[in-house]
C-alpha cells in the first residue's frame, strides 16, 4: 500500500487511528504492529514472512549481544552475523540478479537469475533493523525484551517503505512511552497534507514532463529541452521523496512518534557538500555512524581518508539501486566530494552566492542524468546534447515550456524556505485560520487527483 | 495556534477522511460509467491463490478506485486544476478556447497502410476513390495551443495521391469551409455539415453536381462526446447534432445483427454515445438501399465512424451503399467488391484512425 492512494487515505488510515485512539495505551504497540502487518502484507502478501523473520532475527541477536556483554568477542560476534543476515536477505532480493546477471554477462556463464520481485521498501528496514543490533552493542540504546515493541519498531508502517530511516537508539524511549497529545496530532495532519500536497500535486504533474524529454530520441532533443527534461527530474525526485518523508513525519506524530527530519531545501545549496548535508538526512546519518566512523572517518591518513569517502559514496550509490548507473552515479559524487574538500571549496568560498548556486544546481542536475537514465547508451547522448550537442531550442521545447511554465515557478517557490517563512509572518490568528483551509484544500485537491490517476476512459469508440 | 483551531482542523481531516470512506460503503455500487464508457470493477470473490499472489488486493484497490463517492466530479475538479496552472492538454486532448481537439501523433503504421491502398489499387479493376479526412486538430491548426505538437496531415494527404486511387479533395472541401462548425466541439467527428462538404467532395471527384445541403434538423442539444471523456474537461457547452436528409423510403440493413432500420436510430440520442445515431453505431456491416436514388449503382465504403453521418448524403446518389468496417468484418476488399456487385469503391478514413489503423491489411488482400 502506498500513503498516496485512495484505499490508505479512507480506509487504512481511518480503521487504524479509530482502533488505535481506543485501544488502551499498554495495547496500543500491538495495534500498530498488527496494522504494520497488515500495511505490508497488502501489496505482497508473501513478503510478510520476510517481516517475521526479520523480527525474529534482530530480536534475537540483540538479546545474544546483551547476553554477551561481557566477552566483547562474542558479542561482536553476535552483531556481525546480525549483519550478515540483514546484507543476505538484501542482497538476495536486491541484488543477486543484478550481481549474477553482470557476472553472466563478463564471463559468458549462464548461472540462473533469481526473478524475484523485490520486497517493497527491504532498502529501508534492512538498515533500520542492522542499526538496532549495532546500537545495543555500541549501548547507544538498551536491548528490548518485549517482542511486541520490536516488532513495533522494526514494522512501524509510517516509515517502513521510503524512509526516514530511523537509527534504533533516536526511537528506543518513544517505543516505550510517548506523548499523544491534539497538538502533535494536529501538527502531524498539516505535515501529512503538506507531504501528500508535494507528492500528488507536485511530484506526479511535473513528471510528466520528465517523461516527455525521456521519450524523445536524443537526436530530437534541444539543449533547453535537456535541461528542462533534467529540471523536471530534479523537482519530481524532489517533492516525491520529501513528500513522501513528510507524510512519514506527519503519520508519526499522529501516532505519538517523533522521527528525524529527511530533507532540508536541498536545492539552495551552495556546494555539492552542503547539498549532501541537506538531501536524504537519515541516509547520509546511517553511512556516516555505521561506515564512515568506524572506518576511521577523516582522522586517518589521506589516502585512507580518499578510501573512505569512495567506498561511503559506492555504497550510497548502490544502495539506490541495483544498476551500473547508480554506482557510477555514487562515484560521481565521491569525486565532487573530493574535489571540493581538497581544493574546489576554497576556490567557490570566493565566488558570489548566485555562481555558487548555480554550479551546485549543474553538478545535481547532471548527477540526476546518471541517476534516471539506466541505459548507458542513451545517457551519453542525452548528455552530449545539454551541453550543447544539438540545437539550441524548437517550437516543441517552447510548447512544453509555456505549459509548465506556472508549475515550474511553484516548483522553485515551494523548494525554497520562503513559503514557510511567509506563512509565519502572519498574524498568529490568520495562520490558525488558514490551517484547517489549507488542510481541507490539499485533501479535496489530492482525492481529484487520485481519482483522475485511476480515471481510464476505454474508448473503443474513438475510433 | 489555540485549541478551537487544532479542534476545527482536527475534525476536517477526520471528517473528510472518515466521510468520504464511509460514503463510498453507504453508497450503492455502479456497475457501468457512460462517461468512461467502460464496466466499473466490483468487489472482487476471495480465493487463496488470488491472496497469495497480490491479486485479490490489487483487485481490492481496483475495485475502491472504480467505485468511489461522485468519481466523475473530482476528475473534472482535476482537470480545472491543472487548466489554471496553464495546461491546455489533457490525455492527448487539446483544449482550444471551447472546442476539445484531438492530438494526432505519427504512428508507424502510416506509410504501409498507403501501400495496402496502392495493392488494392492493383488488385481490383473497379475505381477505387480515396478520401482521407483530415481532422479538427489540421483544419483548425491556428486554433492549437503555440508549438503544440501535431502530425502533419497535408503532407500525408499528399502522399496518398501516389497510391493510384482517384483522389478525393476532403482537404480543400474542409479548409474552404473551416470557418463553420464543421467538427463538434467535444467529439473528434465531423458534424454532419462537415460531412456534407465531404459527400461534396466525392460528387466533384465524379464528376456529379452535388445536391444542396437543405436544412437541418436539429436531434439532439445535449451531446458530450469522446474528447470530453477522454479529457475530463468538463465546462463545455454540450454540442448539438442536425440531420439533412430524411430517412423516407431508405431501409439500413444491420447485417450483423439481422435487423433493419431506418439512416438514424433514435434510442441512442438519450444515450451519452449520441453519434451512433447516426446508422446504430459501430458495427461490421450495413446496407443501405434508396430506391428513390438518382442512379441505380453500388458503392462500397470502406470506412471508420466518419462514415455513419457522411452515408445519408450519399444515399441521394447510390441506391445501394455497403457501408464495412474491417476492423470487425475482416475480409479482402477486392473480393467482397465482386461477390456483391459493386460499381465503385470508396475508401474513406479521418487521417487519424488510418494511420493507425492495424486492419488496413485487407484492402491489400
Amino acid at each position: 500500500m502506498v500513503f498516496s492512494g485512495l484505499p490508505f487515505l479512507f480506509f487504512y488510515l481511518v480503521v487504524t487511528l479509530l482502533i488505535y485512539k481506543l485501544t488502551p495505551l499498554k495495547l496500543r504497540n500491538l495495534v500498530l504492529l498488527i496494522a504494520s502487518l497488515f500495511f505490508y502484507g497488502w501489496g505482497e502478501p508473501v513478503y510478510i514472512v520476510i517481516m517475521f523473520l526479520s523480527i525474529a532475527v534482530d530480536y534475537t541477536h540483540g538479546m545474544l549481544v546483551e547476553r554477551w556483554r561481557a566477552n566483547d568477542r562474542k558479542a561482536r560476534m553476535a552483531v556481525a552475523s546480525s549483519v550478515f543476515l540483514n546484507l543476505l536477505i538484501l542482497v538476495t532480493f536486491k541484488y543477486y540478479d543484478f550481481l549474477v546477471g553482470s557476472l553472466n554477462a563478463i564471463t559468458g556463464w549462464s548461472i540462473p537469475l533469481l526473478g524475484v520481485s523485490m520486497p517493497i521498501g527491504i532498502s529501508f528496514y534492512t538498515f533500520q533493523t542492522m542499526s538496532y543490533t549495532i546500537d545495543v552493542y555500541r549501548k547507544d540504546a538498551p536491548v528490548q525484551r518485549n517482542i511486541v515493541t520490536f516488532g513495533t519498531f522494526v514494522t512501524l508502517f509510517p516509515q517502513l517503505i521510503a524512509g526516514p530511516i530511523i537509527q534504533y537508539k533516536s526511537v528506543a524511549d518513544q517505543l516505550q512511552c510517548r506523548r499523544e497529545d491534539l497538538e502533535k496530532f494536529v501538527s502531524g495532519i498539516q505535515r501529512f497534507c503538506v507531504g501528500l500536497a508535494k507528492k500528488v500535486l507536485l511530484a506526479n504533474a511535473v513528471g510528466k514532463l520528465w517523461d516527455v524529454f525521456l521519450a524523445t530520441d536524443t537526436a530530437q532533443l534541444t539543449v533547453l529541452g535537456g535541461w528542462l527534461g533534467l529540471a523536471a527530474y530534479a523537482f519530481q525526485i524532489y517533492f516525491d521523496f520529501s513528500g513522501y518523508s513528510d507524510m512519514a513525519i506527519g503519520l508519526g506524530r499522529m501516532f505519538g512518534f517523533e522521527f528525524i527530519e529527511n530533507f532540508n531545501y536541498p536545492y539552495i545549496s551552495r556546494s555539492v557538500v552542503e547539498f549532501w548535508k541537506r538531501w536524504h538526512i537519515s541516509l547520509t546519518n546511517w553511512f556516516r555512524e555505521y561506515v564512515y566512523f568506524p572506518l576511521g572517518g577523516n582522522r586517518v591518513s589521506k589516502p585512507k581518508w580518499i578510501r573512505n569517502i569512495l567506498i561511503v559514496w559506492l555504497l550510497t550509490g548502490i544502495w539506490h539501486g541495483a544498476g551500473w548507473n547508480f554506482l557510477l552515479w555514487g562515484l560521481y559524487y565521491a569525486l565532487w566530494m573530493l574535489a571540493e574538500r581538497l581544493f574546489l571549496g576554497k576556490w567557490l568560498e570566493k565566488l558570489p552566492a548566485a555562481l555558487r548556486h548555480i554550479y551546485t544546481l549543474a553538478v545535481v542536475l547532471v548527477g540526476w542524468g546518471l541517476f534516471a537514465i539506466e541505459d548507458m547508451g542513451q545517457l551519453g547522448s542525452y548528455l552530449a546534447v545539454c551541453f550543447g550537442g544539438g540545437s539550441l531550442v524548437d517550437a516543441f521545447t517552447l510548447y512544453q515550456l509555456w505549459s509548465y511554465l506556472p508549475l515550474l515557478v511553484i516548483l522553485a517557490f515551494a523548494a525554497t524556505p520562503v513559503s514557510g517563512k511567509l506563512f509565519r509572518k502572519l498574524p498568529e490568528r490568520v495562520q490558525a485560520v488558514a490551517t484547517p483551509v489549507l488542510v481541507l484544500a490539499s485533501l479535496i485537491l489530492c482525492t481529484a487527483s487520485l481519482v483522475d490517476a485511476s480515471y481510464n476512459p476505454f474508448l473503443y469508440f474513438r475510433f | 495556534m489555540n485549541k478551537t483551531m487544532q479542534r476545527v482542523t482536527a475534525a476536517v481531516f477526520c471528517l473528510f477522511i472518515g466521510g468520504l470512506g464511509l460514503l463510498h460503503i453507504l453508497m450503492p455500487d455502479r456497475t457501468f460509467s457512460p462517461v468512461e464508457n467502460r464496466n466499473l470493477a466490483q468487489f472482487p470473490t476471495f480465493s487463496w491463490t488470488s491472496l497469495k499472489d497480490g491479486t485479490y488486493t490489487a483487485a481490492i484497490e481496483t475495485y475502491l478506485e472504480d467505485q468511489f463517492p461522485f468519481r466523475d466530479k473530482w476528475m473534472g475538479l482535476k482537470t480545472g486544476y491543472e487548466y489554471l496552472l496553464g495546461r491546455r492538454e489533457f490525455n492527448n486532448v487539446y483544449l482550444c478556447g471551447d472546442t476539445l481537439i484531438s492530438k494526432v501523433y505519427d504512428d508507424s503504421r502510416a506509410e504501409k497502410n498507403l501501400q495496402f491502398i496502392a495493392q488494392l489499387v492493383e488488385k481490383t479493376d473497379l475505381p477505387v476513390y480515396l478520401g482521407l479526412i483530415p481532422t479538427a486538430a489540421e483544419i483548425w491548426r491556428d486554433k492549437l495551443p503555440e508549438g503544440a505538437p501535431s502530425f502533419d496531415q497535408v503532407a500525408y494527404i499528399e502522399a496518398a495521391k501516389d497510391t493510384g486511387a482517384i483522389y478525393v479533395d476532403m482537404l480543400g472541401a474542409l479548409s474552404a469551409h473551416s470557418d463553420e462548425s464543421i467538427f463538434y466541439r467535444t467529439d473528434h467527428h465531423w458534424t454532419s455539415l462537415g460531412a456534407y462538404y465531404g459527400y461534396t467532395a466525392l460528387m466533384d471527384a465524379l464528376g456529379v453536381e452535388p445536391e444542396p445541403q437543405g436544412e437541418g434538423e436539429t436531434v439532439s442539444e445535449d451531446f458530450y462526446g469522446t474528447l470530453y471523456s477522454t479529457s475530463g474537461v468538463h465546462w463545455l457547452q454540450p454540442d448539438s447534432i442536425e440531420r439533412y436528409i430524411s430517412s423516407d423510403g431508405i431501409t439500413v440493413e444491420d447485417v450483423y445483427n439481422e435487423e433493419t432500420h431506418g439512416l438514424y436510430v433514435d434510442s441512442f440520442l438519450s444515450e451519452k454515445d449520441k453519434y451512433s445515431s447516426f446508422m446504430g453505431g459501430n458495427n461490421p456491416l450495413y446496407i443501405i438501399r434508396n430506391p428513390n436514388a438518382a442512379t441505380d449503382k453500388t458503392l462500397l465504403v470502406v470506412r471508420d465512424s466518419y462514415s455513419d453521418s457522411l452515408a445519408p448524403f450519399l444515399t441521394q446518389y447510390y441506391s445501394e451503399i455497403h457501408l464495412l468496417d474491417l476492423r470487425y468484418y475482416r475480409t479482402s476488399v477486392a473480393d467482397y467488391a465482386e461477390g456483391n456487385n459493386i460499381d465503385e469503391i470508396f475508401v474513406c478514413y479521418s487521417v487519424e484512425n488510418f494511420i493507425r489503423d492495424t486492419d488496413a491489411v485487407f484492402l491489400g488482400q
